[in-house]
């Protein structure tokens, strides 16, 4: 402190002021300050209330067909193109083999995860082999569809503009003239290139071998927020023993080898998929524009210009339905001591899209944990159907890795699990990782459907999820059709303190036994 | 021992105290028992007016009230830091808003250097000589004094309050001094 900092600070020691409290006007404005953190939490709340119930409209994204659609159909060509091409010049039998098996089963569902910017979007993508048509649903509920088949013919609807696009199939693409959307004919030229490298090896994907078809090549003319993409390296991965593919991951690099974006994408074989884009959530009054035909109109006066939807064979996908919790707070703050962090999305979430008939299996089912007494409450209230962030409505486990283990006591298709640790503070939970499996001991046929286990902490393998604020709408996981009767969610403490809390885990789908009497 | 040993779990206290805040009427209740009195005691020092001292406090504290929720902090030295940026930026606008009290201000202390034009800068003080000659800098400048002087906070403290670096605030501050004393000097001309 300098010498000139001391005089004054000895100066202003050997003052008086008038700084004498006032209790009357203290007490008084306590009680002011009370009201105005009373009237600022009903406002917030109703506010979080209003949103919660969809009043006020999601923001309405545009149209995006773009890249990822394009990416999209780069994968489901891996899918298949990969053999078909592959088969024939590298390792005929296997790969045929594997080839024909995807083709063999009625429908492939592929479910894209892309992460881009610390944000994640999904696309379900529903491949009809026998007729060559390609149904896409992102999630803003944009759908789009291909027919290259019979039809020859693309549909996009927008939510934007209430509006389904009616045009022909481009003839020109990034894979080549004519390939743009004949995805097994647009991989077979992007893997042919004279750059592509590929690698087949063995690896290990949730606790099982798998075979891997790794596929490096320059990719064609796109960009990602504006940076072109200079490199595309593919990962494929198949079940030996039904030979068809499972998963496949995709990584768009810059020009200094940076990665952009990537995506991963798990594949299953439901028995049923969309018969028109109107299964998929599109209004049957949408308008219809017709480019070929410049044609504005109704559907009605449309129809003769295309074959009317057919009625639903037990496939139609609606929103599902899921009574949200009083928010305990607004907004998402940020916790910047939390690395690898989901940003917020900024609004309320878009509804997810299930096949009709979806439920919550987990409703009332009995649950288990590797912590059998909680410091607070019992592990019923996991599934009782209350999701408010009230004391005794949370199940505290103690310290270190823990997990919950429910049995919906019947294989079931789930489609997404929805999951409420503790939403009264804005608090991000570590280690989340969901698995679902038929083994009651988590130890064969276990998938994993969601995983932010950066450092594979927990030795199930490191996922490249994103850690998340815990808020009133809990997680929802795409839980991509897998199969199975148990599903396990494992965290490791919390951004606050090291105990582990569940309020509530829903799990959607339907049981197996319903979808195949159907 | 123990002393060293009890001031973590305080602060642990008054951080959890932070985070209960922002949901809870009687976790914000005890934070303003906290700090009720070193906020107007800071309004004081910047205003020297006990009238308007409550007055900026009272919006101080509903301002507090209102924005909670909002409040990304979570910790007790988060929350001292937002408090004092609040009431620093309150005390000022009100000393904008009143320039005829400075300008009365002004005079008394034009007033009284003539009346003891050979005193030095530093000799016989008074409170009111003081306030006068610190109401000539800029708000800025007088908030910077009163959170060093007045509400003994080091440098780093009062940076994380203004925003700006420690070592940018103790240079400034002694420009301040440097500048207060030829203000008493008699050069009543202020930095504005």
């Amino acid at each position: 402190m300098s010498e000139k900092e001391n005089h004054f600070r000895k100066i202003v020691a050997g003052l008086r002021t008038d700084d004498e409290l006032n209790p009357l006007h203290r007490e008084q404005l306590r009680r002011q300050m009370m009201a105005a953190f009373e009237q600022a939490c009903a406002v917030g709340d109703a506010q979080s209330d209003v949103a919660g119930a969809g009043v006020k409209p999601a923001p309405v994204r545009s149209i995006r067909v773009a890249w990822l659609a394009v990416a999209a159909a780069i994968l489901i060509i891996a899918g298949v193109g990969a053999w078909m091409w592959l088969g024939s010049s590298r390792s005929p039998s296997g790969l045929e083999r594997v080839r024909l098996a995807a083709e063999s089963e009625p429908w492939m569902l592929a479910v894209a995860t892309r992460y881009a910017n610390g944000q994640s979007s999904t696309e379900r993508h529903w491949c009809n082999f026998a007729d060559k048509q390609t149904y896409v649903l992102t999630d803003d509920e944009t759908v789009v569809a291909y027919d290259y088949g019979r039809g020859q013919v693309k549909l996009a609807y927008s939510p934007k503009i209430k509006t389904l696009v009616v045009s022909e199939l481009p003839r020109t693409g990034p894979f080549g003239a004519e390939s743009a959307y004949n995805f097994v004919a647009s991989f077979a030229v992007f893997a042919a290139r004279a750059d592509a490298v590929l690698e087949e090896s063995s690896v290990e994907h949730e606790g099982r071998t798998v075979w891997a078809y790794a596929i490096d090549a320059n990719a064609p003319a796109y960009s990602i927020d504006g940076r072109p993409v200079a490199r595309l390296r593919m990962t494929v991965l198949a079940d030996p023993r039904t030979r068809r593919i499972v998963a496949a991951n995709v990584e768009h690099q810059g020009t200094r080898g940076n990665v952009l974006a990537r995506e991963e994408w798990a594949m299953s074989y439901p028995a049923s998929g969309p018969a028109s884009v109107y299964d998929l959530g599109v209004p049957r009054t949408a308008r219809v524009f017709d480019t070929r035909q410049n044609y504005r109109g109704t559907p009605g006066d449309w129809s003769a210009s295309l074959t009317p939807p057919p009625a639903s064979g037990g496939f139609r996908l609606e929103p599902l339905q899921i009574e949200l919790p009083r928010a305990k707070f607004s907004g998402t703050p940020q916790d910047g001591r939390t690395p690898n962090l989901e940003r917020p999305r900024g609004g309320p979430r878009p509804p997810f899209l299930a096949p009709a008939g979806t439920v919550n299996l987990a409703r009332g089912k009995p649950v288990s944990s590797s912590d059998p007494e909680p410091i607070a409450g019992s592990l019923d209230l996991i599934t009782d159907g209350d999701k408010e962030a009230v004391e005794g409505g949370v199940v505290e486990l103690g310290p270190r890795p823990q997990f919950i283990t429910i049995d919906l006591q019947e294989s079931c298709e789930i489609y997404a699990v929805v999951l409420w640790h503790h939403h009264r503070w804005p608090r991000s939970y570590h280690e989340v990782v969901v698995q679902v499996s038929d083994d009651r001991s988590f130890k064969r046929g276990v998938r994993t459907i969601f995983n932010n286990d950066a450092d594979n902490t927990l030795g199930l393998g490191a996922g490249r999820d994103l850690t998340y604020t815990e808020t009133y709408e809990g997680k929802l996981i795409d839980a991509k059709s897998v199969h199975g009767r148990y599903v396990r969610c494992y965290s490791n403490g919390n951004s606050h303190d090291e105990l582990n809390h569940y309020t509530e885990v829903e799990v959607y789908g339907r049981p197996l036994k319903s979808i195949k009497s159907n | 021992m123990v002393a060293i040993m009890a001031k973590p779990v305080e602060q642990t206290v008054y951080d959890d105290l932070v985070i209960l805040a922002k949901s809870q009427a009687s976790a914000l209740g005890r934070l303003y028992e906290l700090y009720y009195d070193r906020i107007f005691r800071f309004c004081v020092h910047r205003l020297f007016n006990r009238s308007a001292a409550e007055d900026v406090t009272s919006s101080v504290f509903l301002t507090v009230a209102r924005t909670m929720r909002q409040f990304k902090g979570r910790t007790e030295q988060d929350f001292r830091s937002w408090l004092y940026t609040i009431a620093a930026n309150q005390a000022n606008a009100h000393i904008r808003k009143t320039l005829r009290r400075q300008r009365l201000m002004k005079n008394m202390v034009a007033a009284r250097m003539e009346d003891s034009p050979e005193q030095g800068a530093w000799s016989s003080l008074d409170w009111p000589t003081l306030y006068a000659a610190v109401g000539q800098l800029k708000p800025e400048h007088q908030t910077l004094l009163t959170l060093r002087f007045f509400e003994n906070m080091d440098y780093d403290e009062i940076a994380r309050i203004v925003k700006a670096r420690p070592a940018t605030v103790r240079v400034t501050l002694h420009r301040i001094l440097r500048r207060l004393e030829d203000v008493l000097r008699g050069d009543l001309g202020g930095d504005e």
